[in-house]
């Protein structure tokens, strides 16, 4: 009797029915870069568009299906607040999902927060998204924090290079500002090392004057803390320019499909952190992941070449997809808004098939940095391979 | 001319009452849409009387905009000496801002007419996106500014989307009507003179200093009120959210309502949301025609969809959508004039 009347009550309660889930769809929605300068960072997006549709092959989670409607925002923060008022008030989704870039994120972050619409695994590791939960507690982050990468280069030059005299380039926002204070941090009393710091702005055409000068500091170390189109620039520069100095590029710009397009006299040697499975570094071929990852993109991504086999954006994409759909069914049959925060902030995932062997994706609801374990790698013969042990670098 | 005039009367009573009646028939989020086309109504009220009356080509009118869309962020985020205004009563001071910039953009555009005053105002729109980056501590940089939440004022019951709505396409009739009274009297005729010949307006005894730097700043009056709103409705602003190319699209847009006709612009007007929010869908609509398969996703498609429809509109309707109207009901309006 009791067992039976418990469901009764429950549906009874409810109120309102939660938009965007249906008993037979979850809707899912994301502003992302699909043209402009970080087009090439799109591929998270498809990639996630791919998992999804192999999950609902499944069956779904709870037998809904998950339907992934991500709109082109060009990296610019302006039309992702177009997109986000769109996804939320005309296409109802459940929750905004990956969406991509640390200003396009902000610009959203108090509306959405104030729809109580859940702001899930963004696509930056800008420190706030995992910090300021008090204020913003619709808000969680999924890469590593951008100020911790920055430490754990600062604390490899301090180890590693005698010496060092260090030239940073960073893009002017929250992204690049991160990235830098962290470098600070991890250098500690070797903060004086840095000659010489340049920062672009995310619509420049070009970052070649901005190496020019950063080259005349006469460094022998060169941060590069930028996205998409920069990135590739500020090797092309580093090579014409015929500067030698010890490359660290950040994470969410090391994809190989990246580096190996770079000049490779400029990218040999370079390092960076990682903590997903690169599908094109030669190590992984076997992997279990990786096929897995290759058979979903095959089967269903849209328009998928050989590049794509190998390209880690997409990767990360399966990733970040993989945890929401733990997420959602750790949430229950019950979809709410706020049991879906609920559990990304009580989440222990162990075996995400496209992050690193030994990786826990972990949160409390004081501690929202999902992604809190790297390893450092290093780019040679056109492949990156990892090196050392796995790094806790928890804020 | 009675009738003439009790008919615009009636027509914009009827406009009006649709106005009114709209919120009722649409969902929510339709009337925030709604709202957007209101803003570039706006703007594009002021640009008709710039380019329909005082016939000065202005490419820059995004950067207006920019400017209302600034002092609007400026003044509720940071605030004067710490005290911040309220988003609703900084409208008229962005409409002001801009119509002072309008003034100085103004007075150099006497000495200069035609294309070079076009090439001036595209220098104005395409150089006005590094003020904000050059002083981002204040501005926001490319980063922008977060404005504080569209919220329905006084305690009044209307959804947010409604409030702005209402608020938006209120201060459009408003101006309207002000745009109209403006033509139509001597105002109207003395712009008219000057486009159609300046020697001949001068030699009538017409200031051409006066009309011509009045009708500038009150074009930018109009583009910084509508630019004051954009930013409250998004509750954000930096240097994209009016980019280079809308000040293109104004234009453009002028061309398919009919640079004269205000109700025209309202087709205007929707031609460019349509352009700048629902890009893809455009794409999808055309795929719907027998023997077409366009990728919605390819970057570009949809600006050339706009480029196709503004060849082929102004082939078609040389003066736009109003002066198809005009041509429609002319012959009907002017026999009941004649009887009269």
């Amino acid at each position: 009797m009791l067992a039976a009347a418990v469901p009764v009550t429950a549906a009874g309660a409810r109120p309102l029915a939660t938009p965007g889930v249906t008993s037979t769809e979850i809707k899912i929605g994301s502003s992302v870069p699909l043209s402009g300068e970080a087009a090439i960072a799109g591929n998270v997006a498809r990639g996630i568009d791919a998992y999804f549709k192999y999950v609902n092959a499944k069956g779904g989670v709870f037998g809904r299906k998950l339907k992934f409607v991500y709109l082109d925002d060009g990296y610019d923060p302006g039309r992702a607040v177009n997109n986000t008022i769109r996804l939320v008030q005309q296409e109802q989704v459940f929750a905004m999902f990956s969406s991509l870039g640390t200003s396009n994120n902000l610009a959203v972050r108090k509306l959405l927060n104030d729809a109580k619409v859940p702001q899930l695994y963004v696509s930056s590791g800008a420190t706030t998204f995992g910090r300021d939960y008090k204020k913003y507690p619709w808000t969680i982050g999924y890469i590593p924090p951008y100020s911790e990468e920055g430490a754990v280069y600062g604390q490899y030059v301090v180890k590693n290079i005698k010496k060092p005299k260090i030239a940073v380039l960073y893009q002017d926002d929250d992204y690049g500002r991160d990235l830098y204070a962290g470098l600070r941090r991890g250098l500690g009393k070797k903060a004086g090392a840095i000659v010489s710091k340049v920062a672009y702005d995310p619509t420049s055409a070009d970052v070649q004057p901005q190496v020019t000068q950063l080259k005349a500091s006469k460094a022998n170390v060169f941060m590069i803390f930028a996205f998409g189109k920069f990135s590739l620039q500020a090797f092309n520069a580093v090579s014409r320019l015929g500067w030698k100095p010890q490359i660290f590029v950040n994470d969410v710009s090391s994809a190989s499909a990246l580096m190996s397009i770079v000049p490779q006299n400029a990218a040999n040697g370079s390092i960076s952190i990682v903590f997903g499975k690169d599908p094109a570094a030669p190590g992984w071929r076997r992997d279990k992941g990786i096929r897995l990852f290759q058979s979903i993109l095959r089967q269903y991504g849209a328009d998928i070449g050989s590049r794509d086999l190998q390209d880690g954006y997409y990767t990360a994409g399966m990733a970040t997809a993989y945890t929401l759909v733990d997420t959602l069914k750790k949430a229950g049959k019950n979809l709410t808004r706020d049991g879906v925060m609920r559990v990304a902030t009580h989440l222990t995932e162990k075996n995400n098939p496209f992050v690193l062997p030994g990786i826990v994706i972990h949160t409390t609801s004081t501690s929202r940095f999902p992604l809190t374990q790297v390893k450092l790698q290093r780019w040679s013969a056109k492949s990156w391979h990892p090196f050392g042990k796995l790094l806790s670098i928890k804020p | 001319m009675r009738l003439k005039l009790a008919l615009e009367v009636l027509g914009l009573l009827a406009l009006a009452a649709l106005i009114a009646v709209m919120p009722q028939l649409v969902s929510s989020f339709t009337a925030y849409e709604m709202a957007t086309v209101g803003m570039y109504f706006i703007a594009l009220l002021g640009l008709s009387i710039l380019t329909g009356y005082s016939g000065q080509i202005s490419l820059g009118h995004g950067a207006f905009m920019a400017i209302g869309g600034y002092t609007t962020a400026v003044l509720s985020v940071n605030g004067v000496y710490g005290h911040h205004i309220r988003d609703l009563w900084t409208i008229p001071i962005a409409g002001v801002v801009a119509g002072v910039a309008g003034l100085l953009v103004g007075i150099p555009a006497l000495r200069l007419s035609g294309l070079y005053l076009a090439l001036i105002t595209f220098g104005i729109a395409v150089s006005f996106r590094q003020i904000p980056l050059k002083f981002d501590h204040f501005l926001g940089g490319t980063s922008g500014k977060v404005l504080s939440l569209l919220k329905t004022p006084f305690g009044l019951s209307a959804t947010p989307n409604n409030w702005i709505y209402y608020l938006t396409w209120g201060i459009a009739f408003v101006l309207l009507v002000a745009a109209w009274l403006f033509v139509r009297g001597k105002p109207g005729r003395t712009l008219k003179a000057i486009r159609d010949s300046e020697i001949a307006a001068a030699s009538s005894g017409i200031s051409l200093a006066r009309y011509k730097t009045l009708a500038f700043a009150m074009s930018a009056f109009y583009a910084g009120v509508a630019g004051s709103l954009y930013a409250i409705a998004r509750g954000f602003m930096n240097p994209d959210v009016f980019p280079i190319v809308l000040s293109v699209y104004l234009v453009a847009a002028l061309a398919l309502g009919g640079v004269d006709s205000f109700l025209g612009l309202i087709v205007g007007a929707s031609a460019i949301y349509v352009l700048v929010n629902r890009t893809a869908d455009v794409t999808q609509w055309i795929n719907h025609l027998p023997a077409v398969n366009l990728n919605p996703q390819r970057p570009g498609m949809p600006d050339v969809i706009f480029g196709a429809v503004l060849i082929v509109v102004l082939i078609i309707l040389p003066t736009g959508v109003g002066g198809a109207l005009r041509r429609l009901f002319g012959p009907l309006t002017s026999r009941l004039y004649s009887k009269s």
